[in-house]
């Protein structure tokens, strides 16, 4: 059963939470300070699919909970959901490693389609990981240059170097590297990566490209495997042709 | 960060301030020894320079000071944002829930009950932002009226066992004589109200909370007395401060937008009284006072 833990201190919102979460037939479990939820996130095989985050908590707030997690290689698809809807905030959510962001006061069914969201690039992102346990073959993995995208372990390696991908960030690369070599929009990802299909902001898929410039490319301001398509959006190359 | 970003542009303008000072100093001792020999213009010379010197740190002082209340303004709208915001988020979810879903009786009453309990949060906190707004308007008069303040503790008491669910021995009211001053009857009862809910609030989760009034000296004296978080020494005053928040993670576990003792204050000042607090210090529970002069 999906497994969703709630850090949320408003105990009325929590509960509402809980009800509904449940109602959608997900297993909850509520609680109310940073600190509380870094407990249980990292214990090993921590049995969480999902975390809805706040921001305002008790003692840590919601950032330094994100940061930490994910610096501690906990990288649990997470939600962040809070009063403080300024785009300085949001992109101090999406820094911190969070997934997705939601303002309070939200909608119902706009959050449960977030999460399930999650949950189903989760279960995307694990089924190469069930093949290569059935055949230890073929490996989820992607080479282009001296880089490679281990999409399993979801790990960037350039040359000796690793770095840690979020998850989203390896949704993000794994659609425009399957679309390698043709345009994607700006709409096109956060439909099909986010699962959004509103009018949503998408100076946050900006923010995305900036963080993975800085992995893949050797001159993150001239940028030659990730570029921009004025207009449209983004477009993967994987062999660019040789530096003029 | 916040905090650290204060400090630096506060750092800056102090420096910028001595900088200045230095360099008409050593302007002004140049100049001395050019023309030490004229006595009249001796004076005047140094005459300006005190007044060029204070003028910079009267600058500096205010700069200082206006950096300070900025911050504060900001804390204070992440705050209201906050208290106005979750409510409106949680009155919102219980409806969308009872809109899309099956759900039976009982659980359907917890709902408007929580939804209730929700609405008069916001309820307080737009009272709150609106009485502080009126305090700041000039010129409005209180309407006095002769009141007993007993009767008055005892329905604020009253009202915060039933918003808290609190059982009747968590606050105790020990009631002075009958004694009745010259207030406003609503400006009173939300400084009343404000003190017996700060002492609540900051309880945690053992409520035990002593309220008494008493007479002395042409006053009537009303404690609020909690063995909640305590306050302290440096906070003792600025708690009443307008937007100011103790500190630190004991107080910051109570949501709130640093406008409830403010509000006391000057609901006490206005009416020729005083409000005050005590603690031994953090941890070890904290009494206010609320001081009135008794109607003549």
């Amino acid at each position: 059963m999906t497994q969703i833990l709630v850090v949320e201190d408003e105990l009325h919102l929590a509960e509402g939470l809980r009800f509904n979460l449940e109602a959608e037939g997900y297993q909850v479990r509520v609680v109310e300070t940073g600190e509380a939820a870094l407990d249980i996130l990292q214990a090993p095989e921590a049995p969480v699919d999902v975390v809805v985050l706040d921001v305002m908590l008790p003692g840590k707030d919601g950032f330094a909970v994100m940061s930490e997690l994910r610096q501690a290689g906990q990288f649990v698809p997470t939600l962040m959901l809070t009063a403080r809807g300024h785009p300085e905030d949001i992109l101090k959510g999406f820094a911190a490693g969070a997934d997705d962001y939601l303002a309070k006061p939200f909608e119902l069914a706009i959050l449960l389609a977030r999460l399930r969201g999650l949950l189903r690039r989760r279960d995307w992102l694990r089924t190469p990981v069930n093949h290569t346990v059935a055949k230890p073959q073929p490996t989820d993995t992607f080479t282009f240059g001296d880089k490679s995208v281990h999409f399993d372990l979801l790990e960037l390696h350039v040359r000796d170097q690793i770095f840690p991908l979020t998850l989203m960030e390896a949704n993000l690369l794994r659609y425009l590297i399957q679309h390698e070599g043709r345009p994607v929009s700006r709409k096109a990802m956060l439909e099909e990566v986010w699962g959004l299909h509103e009018d949503t902001d998408t100076r946050a898929i900006d923010n995305f490209i900036v963080r993975l410039r800085r992995y893949i490319e050797d001159e993150p301001a001239r940028p030659r495997h990730l570029l921009t398509v004025r207009g449209v959006g983004y477009r993967f190359v994987a062999a660019p042709a040789a530096a003029k | 960060m916040i905090t650290a970003g204060r400090r630096k542009s506060i750092a800056f303008y102090i420096a910028f301030g001595i900088g200045l000072i230095l360099v008409i100093l050593i302007l002004y001792f140049g100049w001395v020894q050019l023309n030490w020999r004229h006595g009249a213009l001796l004076i005047l010379g140094i005459l300006l320079l005190i007044i060029i010197i204070s003028g910079v740190i009267l600058n500096t002082i205010s700069l200082v000071r206006e950096i300070h209340r900025n911050e504060q303004k900001d804390a204070f709208i992440n705050a209201v944002t906050h208290e106005l915001k979750t409510p409106v988020a949680s009155i919102r979810l219980y409806l969308e829930t009872l809109q899309t879903r099956a759900v039976d009786e009982e659980k359907r009453k917890e709902f408007y009950r929580i939804m209730l309990d929700d609405s008069d949060r916001l309820l307080a906190t737009i009272e709150q932002v609106l009485r502080t707004g009126r305090m700041g308007a000039a010129g409005r008069g209180l309407n006095l009226v002769r009141i007993d303040l007993g009767p008055l503790v005892e329905e604020c008491v009253t009202r915060t066992r039933a918003l808290h669910r609190i059982p009747p021995e968590a606050i105790t009211f020990r009631p002075g004589a009958p004694v009745n001053i010259m207030a406003d009857l609503e400006e009173v009862r939300a400084a009343v109200s404000n003190l017996i809910e700060n002492a609540v609030k900051y309880s945690g989760k053992d409520v035990n909370v002593h309220v008494d009034t008493e007479q002395a000296d042409g006053y009537v004296l009303m404690r609020v007395k909690d063995a909640g978080v305590g306050i302290p020494k440096t906070e003792l005053k600025r708690v009443f401060k307008r937007f100011h928040r103790v500190p630190g993670p004991l107080a910051s576990r109570v949501k709130g937008t640093g406008l409830g003792l403010y509000i006391v204050r000057s609901v006490a000042k206005r009416h020729g009284g005083r409000a005050w607090a005590e603690s031994e210090g953090a941890g070890r529970g904290s009494t206010f006072f609320l001081k009135l002069p008794v109607a003549k």
